[in-house]
């Protein structure tokens, strides 16, 4: 019954720490919320500038179909490619579509022509969405082309497996309650154990016939009831606040997400084992938390990475509750399905479980 | 039993510095025992070592017959510890602490209430029973650490500066509830750098740069430092210094208001005074007065960490 004392003891004082929590309850709220402002809104869409040196009937089609393309808008006008260079240089537009001179005759002429596309590189996201516009524009351009001269072509038909479509909120939900369930739960257990030994008060504690692992369990146990309320806030907020559809059970979910939240308080506690001050416990914990966030396959999918990062991701929690989580969500998918990232997560838990008792010392230096 | 405490070699070192060197100790049951020493003197380390919270570097030491830190789990049983800074929780109440505690050593329910009303009365915190002890006052949160420390009933209280930073009158009455716990049985070992508080003690260790320097009664301490009790004699007119040579072991000699104060180291007082006064008056001399000095245990401190401890066989 010592470890219910120590239970009883950290919720009580948890529940007069308004820092902690302001940390419970609000964090998880304003992240879920942002990320939903963030995400949820439509698609912005990317300017380009046109440089139409041709002028002639077929350069205005071409122009139609990029005004119709969603993802872009056509922002600016310019006389020259060097005007359009420079637009582009100047940030004003993030890319030129050069349609050169004598394009619409080429063309009639049954010879082939070409469009130059100048293309900020800065940012990968924004040059490679300009790609796939580009990509669309012309492809549809021929299509029509080819029909308008009764020639045979080949068209691409799209049908989707888990879709019909996953929005971008969707897409990062799982992220999201990912970053929720390690940052919040790890940062505020890490000063468990060394807030009493900066306090004094881990002496007094350590003279009584208290065992490490009552120390331990107990703490975790109380933060663990504590925490279960950023688990159900996430989960919440995404299911009924943002809609995104949750297609497997529920229930799958929220055990995945509390497999994933032990593991997130183990680390903590294990930290705070390890750290001689609580400063020194919120840092390391929010330095941990960097790699997963790289390594969660949910920023670059892990098949992109090079082997030796793919052998990081494989070591990342974070990467399995990710997409052990967009299994469920996305997929659909039950528990199983998902046996091996279950597993996975069963060893990092059981792992930082047991670490943080067998490091902890009960003495006083 | 007859010794609660029996410590010997005991040493430790931080790096090349060594805060206890080479401590013998030994406390009986049921004394009251004052460590003494100013800051830095290794007090609280040795007192660390002695409760198994932190390792010694060598020595033994033996508590009620336990080994520390081997038999660490024995101990902790038998031993009330008050730490030298306030080591409860602040943002629990006055009574939620002394539950805490009290649900670690295993009392529940009935019993557990029943005990921490009975220490909240003999310490005088009933009324305060809801206090956040961050909200205490110095003295409410000293005689908090301390029901705290008595909560499973000890044999042996360590209490490491008690009444450091605490005023004058609240730390007298502090111990008071340490005789009184002490006239019970309890044994007790406290630190201090207060030498009057010393006066309180059964016996008295003085401590110095990690070594115990001197231990005893505060009486035996006294005495054997400056050789016995001291005395004061005052006499009539102007009484030259070789006069009274082979008369008495005399310390010092001065002339007040044209009378001579003599001061002379007497190995008991209470039975030597009338035959000094005698061999005085035998003399022809007048004695205006005559009384013992009470000397306190800081000039004894002063006395033997200025060097001049090779004047005393200790």
């Amino acid at each position: 019954m010592r470890l219910m004392a120590v239970v009883i003891k950290e919720l009580i004082q948890l529940k007069r720490d308004p820092r902690s929590l302001v940390m419970i309850a609000m964090i998880p709220l304003i992240v879920m919320l942002l990320f939903g402002v963030g995400y949820g809104g439509g698609m912005g869409k990317i300017s380009v500038a046109v440089v139409n040196l041709d002028k002639e009937s077929l350069s205005w089609t071409v122009l139609d179909s990029i005004m119709k393309t969603p993802s872009v808008y056509v922002k600016a006008y310019a006389n020259s490619i060097e005007e359009g260079r420079e637009l582009v240089k100047n940030g004003i537009v993030s890319a030129a579509v050069v349609i050169p001179e004598g394009f619409t005759t080429e063309l009639m002429r049954g010879a082939s022509t070409q469009v130059l596309v100048i293309v900020d590189e800065s940012i990968t996201t924004i040059s490679s969405t300009i790609r796939n516009a580009m990509l669309a524009v012309t492809y549809k351009f021929q299509q029509e082309l080819v029909r308008s001269v009764q020639g045979s072509s080949v068209e691409l038909i799209y049908s989707s497996v888990y879709g019909p479509k996953v929005t971008n909120l969707e897409a990062f939900t799982p992220l999201v309650i990912g970053i929720v369930l390690q940052l919040v739960p790890t940062s505020l257990i890490s000063i468990a154990i060394c807030k009493e030994k900066e306090r004094g008060t881990f002496e007094q504690l350590i003279m009584s016939p208290i065992s490490r692992f009552d120390i331990i369990f107990g703490k975790l146990l109380a933060f663990f009831i504590a925490t279960i309320a950023d688990m159900l806030i996430t989960l919440m907020v995404a299911v009924w606040i943002f809609d995104v559809s949750m297609r497997g059970p529920l229930i799958d979910a929220m055990i995945i997400s509390t497999l994933f939240l032990l593991g997130s308080l183990g680390l903590g506690m294990l930290i705070s084992v390890l750290s001689k001050n609580q400063l020194q416990a919120n840092q390391a914990a929010i330095f941990i938390f960097i790699p997963a966030l790289l390594f969660s396959g949910a920023l670059m999918p892990i098949e992109m990475l090079s082997p030796s990062a793919r052998i990081l991701a494989n070591l990342t929690p974070m990467y399995y509750f990710v997409s052990a989580f967009r299994d469920i969500m996305i997929k659909g998918f039950g528990l199983w399905q998902i046996t091996w990232q279950m597993f996975a997560l069963l060893v990092y838990m059981a792992l930082m479980m047991v670490s943080a008792p067998l490091v902890l010392r009960l003495r006083v230096d | 039993m007859e010794y609660a405490i029996e410590i010997s070699g005991l040493t430790k070192k931080f790096g090349n510095f060594v805060a206890v060197d080479n401590l013998d100790l030994r406390v009986k049951v049921g004394e009251i025992f004052g460590f003494l020493g100013p800051n830095g003197a290794g007090k609280t380390t040795t007192i660390r070592m002695m409760c198994g919270l932190m390792r010694q570097t060598k020595g033994s030491i033996k508590i009620y017959g336990y080994s520390i830190p081997e038999e660490r789990n024995e101990l902790i049983k038998i031993t009330g510890y008050m730490a030298q800074r306030f080591s409860l929780y602040e943002d629990l109440s006055v009574y939620e602490n002394m539950e805490f505690f009290g649900k670690l050593y295993g009392l529940n329910g009935k019993n557990l209430e029943n005990r921490i009303l009975e220490l909240l009365e003999f310490l005088d915190l009933k009324d305060v029973r809801r206090r956040l002890a961050g909200r205490l006052s110095g003295g409410m949160k000293q005689r908090l650490a301390l029901g705290v420390a008595l909560i499973h009933r000890p044999k042996l209280l360590v209490l490491d500066e008690p009444t450091a930073g605490v005023d004058p009158p609240i730390r007298r009455a502090f111990w008071e509830y340490l005789r009184g716990l002490n006239k019970e049985g309890t044994t007790i070992l406290v630190t201090t750098h207060y030498m009057d508080e010393a006066e309180n003690c059964d016996r008295i260790g003085l401590m110095n740069r990690g070594r115990l320097i001197a231990e005893g009664t505060p009486k035996e301490l006294k005495r054997r430092v400056f050789g016995g009790d001291i005395v004061e004699v005052v006499l009539h007119g102007y009484v030259q210094e070789g006069t009274l040579e082979g008369v008495a072991n005399l310390k010092e000699l001065a002339y007040r208001d044209g009378d001579t104060v003599l001061r002379v180291v007497l190995k008991d007082a209470s039975r030597e005074l009338p035959a000094l006064l005698r061999r005085i008056d035998g003399m022809g001399l007048k004695i205006i007065s005559a009384e013992p000095i009470n000397v306190t245990l800081e000039e004894v401190f002063i006395e033997l960490v200025t060097g001049r401890i090779e004047k005393v066989a200790l």
